[in-house]
């Protein structure tokens, strides 16, 4: 029998804010965008906001007309990091396994540390108690006997909520809780259980597997498992890193070529600098388009092994201007790396423009490391071309 | 138009010719042979635009006519004949008729109108040059010739006329190969860059007797009994490769060449990733490869026999390029001339054959610790 707990920060975006601004405390917070300018989603919101009926991944506009009095923020992406990074480390000391499955939400596996912290639900106070001292962050968690009960027990408590799920009662605990409370069940699946008279976790586990595997395959199979209380008993400490990507929701539908160009090459930037840094090449680029009505392309070549934006940047250009075929406004790009391998570092004999470059591209990743990714831009448009000094060093 | 050839003769005479014929070409008249005859003189030629073969041989005919005539199909008619004797005529309607004792096949031929004109090289200065000799000098150096189109120039192999000789010289920016035949000093210093189709092609047409040379600036000519070959040539500047070789390696490694080659063949099953690296780790006498497959969690290393005086280093090549270095060498002791880990290498045999030099150069990969 496995102890894993799921941990997870309450409003994380939000509690974060609350640390760097005290005056938001108690108050409709949303993080996400400005609803004045921009649009986007709602990122997080405080649990003021969820009075009015916001809740995460909502439009910003919608949210607005909810809530107009809220205090709507852009959000400060570094810090979360950094205090999810603080977070991460306090775990560290107690346990023997951590997976961190999202930036605000962390599985660690216990099993057999009872002699050395005594009762579980009693250590989780501890570090309860702990995070909220040394960091000021609300956190709940949930103990169970595998990964989906946890995650399922943490968020029945929110917020700073603690709940133990005893080994063997997985199933009635869940009996009574809808549907849409297991994890991986969205709209789409509530409202297909629902059309079935599936309300109620009971009403799963009082079918036949068979039932669910016909419906819906190997996903029903995992779903009715799910709903008997059963889940991965072990955690996936070493994620393999299967991509990169980066995407941008423009603040209003572009139509652009020049536009969309401009933020497509930022966002390789981004990626490549991120690729470098780990010492990766990628050979396969996708990219991501999105219309004002939401419809959704994704386009993806592969090439030969690159880390040069050059390269990856022309590349996506390539698939985009494919892929946008439609004369109507663009609400989102993106871009995203696959299929890695490390650099192949082989010297060259002659240092022509391609060996020039590579040192060039090394030079680069490291003054962006070290000042940040704006410190060093490319050039890209002909007005670039003319800065003095620059014509022999126009790249992209 | 009539004349008459006997099927072996002439199936010997087309298998010359026909490696000039492309695969595939956007232009459809490529794909023909052009039987050019003439006072009883039958020339066949055949062209891609980047190379041609052209031979001759006596036939009795009765009149001069060019015909473009499909490569691959008379080929494969002629050749699969017995030996018989093979009857050619025209009818005036486009038709070539071949008759032999047995059947009669019936193909269209073009005019030779549009077929294209092959260059033709001077003969003024004229260059012989024995046929092992010259297979071995492309034998040894045309592996090293880059795949990339990048750099034009380094997609074909230099031959380089000077005081020191013949000088062959292959490269793709990693590693570089110079061989130089001693015995054809010139007093000329020229470069001519031979793509790497045209050296394919030559080494099929190559055998022990004398080939000559004639060489333009854009074109060469060579003559292999009664066929010419006549190919382009890479009208680029060849990477100015002799500033590239060290002078400075005094990090002498004598290895058996059989013995390191046994050894970095087995190290080619763990060099999977990208770099396919392969680790020398040399210290005073003693020199171990060895190499890691990081995706599958496998490694292996081996002690090969050496002596080495100087700096102890860990040094990084690609194994397949060292793989190739090894199995274009003869000489069964090598030297390994080393700098540092981050600069060329040079690899020579200990003892070169008379009247010639053979030297290579690898650059390492890059060990990430």
């Amino acid at each position: 029998m496995r102890t894993i707990f799921h941990l997870d920060l309450d409003a994380f975006f939000v509690s974060v804010e609350r640390i760097l601004d005290p005056k938001l405390n108690g108050k409709p917070v949303i993080v996400g965008g400005d609803p004045k300018y921009g649009r986007g989603v709602v990122a997080a919101c405080s649990y003021e906001a969820r009075a009015f009926g916001l809740h995460s991944a909502m439009p910003i506009r919608t949210a607005y007309k909810l809530c107009p009095q809220g205090i709507y923020l852009h959000g400060h992406g570094d810090e979360y990091s950094r205090f999810s990074k603080t977070v991460k480390n306090i775990l560290e000391q107690y346990a023997p396994q951590i997976e961190q499955a999202s930036i605000d939400e962390f599985y660690i596996d216990m099993t057999g540390t009872q002699k050395m912290y005594g009762s579980m639900f009693e250590f989780a106070t501890r570090l309860q108690k702990e995070i909220w001292d040394k960091i000021g962050l609300p956190i709940s968690i949930g103990i169970g006997s595998n990964k989906t009960i946890a995650k399922i027990g943490s968020d029945c408590m929110k917020p700073q909520g603690i709940t133990y799920i005893i080994p063997g009662m997985e199933k009635d605990f869940l009996a009574l809780m809808p549907v849409e409370t297991i994890p991986g069940v969205g709209k789409v699946m509530k409202q297909n259980l629902n059309s079935r008279g599936i309300y109620r976790i009971s009403d799963i586990t009082n079918l036949p597997s068979d039932y669910f595997g016909t419906a819906f395959g190997k996903y029903g199979i995992d779903l009715w498992r799910k709903a008997h209380g059963e889940g991965p008993e072990y955690l996936t400490t070493q994620r393999i890193r299967k991509s990169i990507s980066r995407e941008n929701t423009f603040d209003n539908d572009v139509t652009s070529d020049e536009e969309i160009k401009r933020t497509l090459f930022y966002l390789t930037g981004k990626v490549c600098q991120s690729l470098r840094k780990r010492g990766w090449e990628a050979s396969t680029i996708d990219i991501k388009l999105r219309y004002t009505d939401f419809q959704t392309l994704t386009r993806a070549k592969t090439i030969k092994p690159t880390d040069d934006d050059k390269i990856i940047f022309e590349t996506a250009w390539e698939l985009m201007k494919k892929a946008r075929t439609r004369r109507v406004g663009v609400r989102l790009i993106g871009i995203g790396l696959t299929n890695f391998s490390p650099l192949n570092e082989q010297e060259f004999l002659f240092e022509d423009y391609e060996v020039k470059r590579k040192k060039m591209l090394r030079a680069v990743t490291k003054v962006r490391d070290k000042f940040g990714y704006e410190s060093l831009m490319f050039g890209r448009t002909e007005e670039d071309k003319k800065l003095k000094g620059m014509e022999n060093y126009f790249q992209v | 138009m009539e004349f008459e050839i006997n099927s072996k003769i002439l199936e010997k005479l087309l298998s010359k010719i026909i490696p000039a014929i492309p695969l595939r070409t956007p232009m459809p008249i490529l794909e023909n042979f052009l039987f050019d005859i003439k006072d009883g003189l039958l020339t066949v030629s055949a062209t891609d635009l980047e190379i041609a073969l052209r031979t001759s041989i006596n036939i009795a005919a009765n009149h001069n006519i060019k015909l473009v005539i499909p490569a691959r199909l008379l080929y494969d008619i002629v050749k699969s004949l017995e030996d018989t004797q093979i009857n050619f005529s025209t009818d005036g309607n486009g038709k070539l008729n071949i008759t032999t004792d047995k059947g009669f096949y019936n193909l269209s031929y073009l005019s030779a109108g549009d077929f294209p004109e092959i260059p033709v090289v001077s003969k003024e200065k004229e260059i012989v040059i024995g046929g092992n000799e010259i297979r071995k000098a492309f034998d040894k150096t045309a592996f090293a010739m880059s795949k990339e189109d990048m750099r034009p120039a380094m997609t074909g192999t230099l031959m380089e006329f000077d005081d020191d000789g013949l000088k062959f010289v292959a490269t793709d920016g990693h590693r570089l190969v110079k061989y130089v035949n001693k015995s054809f000093k010139s007093e000329l210093h020229e470069q001519y860059i031979l793509p790497e189709r045209a050296i394919a092609v030559l080494m099929k047409l190559i055998g022990e007797s004398d080939v000559k040379i004639y060489l333009s600036k854009i074109y060469a000519s060579f003559i292999i009994n009664d066929i010419e070959f006549i190919t382009r040539l890479i009208s680029e500047k060849y990477p100015s490769y002799n500033s590239v070789i060290p002078l400075e390696n005094e990090n002498i490694l004598i290895v058996n060449r059989t013995e390191l080659l046994s050894a970095i063949k087995r190290m080619m099953l763990f060099s999977t990733s990208n770099s396919k690296q392969v680790k020398f780790s040399i210290a005073e006498n003693s020199l171990e490869v060895s190499a890691e497959d990081i995706d599958h969690g496998s490694n292996a290393k081996e002690n090969v026999q050496c002596e080495y005086k100087g700096d102890p280093m860990d040094i990084g090549f690609n194994t397949a390029y060292v793989n190739d270095i090894l199995s274009h060498m003869d000489d069964d002791k090598l030297i390994f001339k080393l700098h540092s880990p981050t600069k060329a290498s040079i690899i020579e045999p200990t003892k070169n054959e008379e009247n010639e030099d053979i030297m290579m150069l690898l650059m390492p990969v890059r060990i990430n610790n």
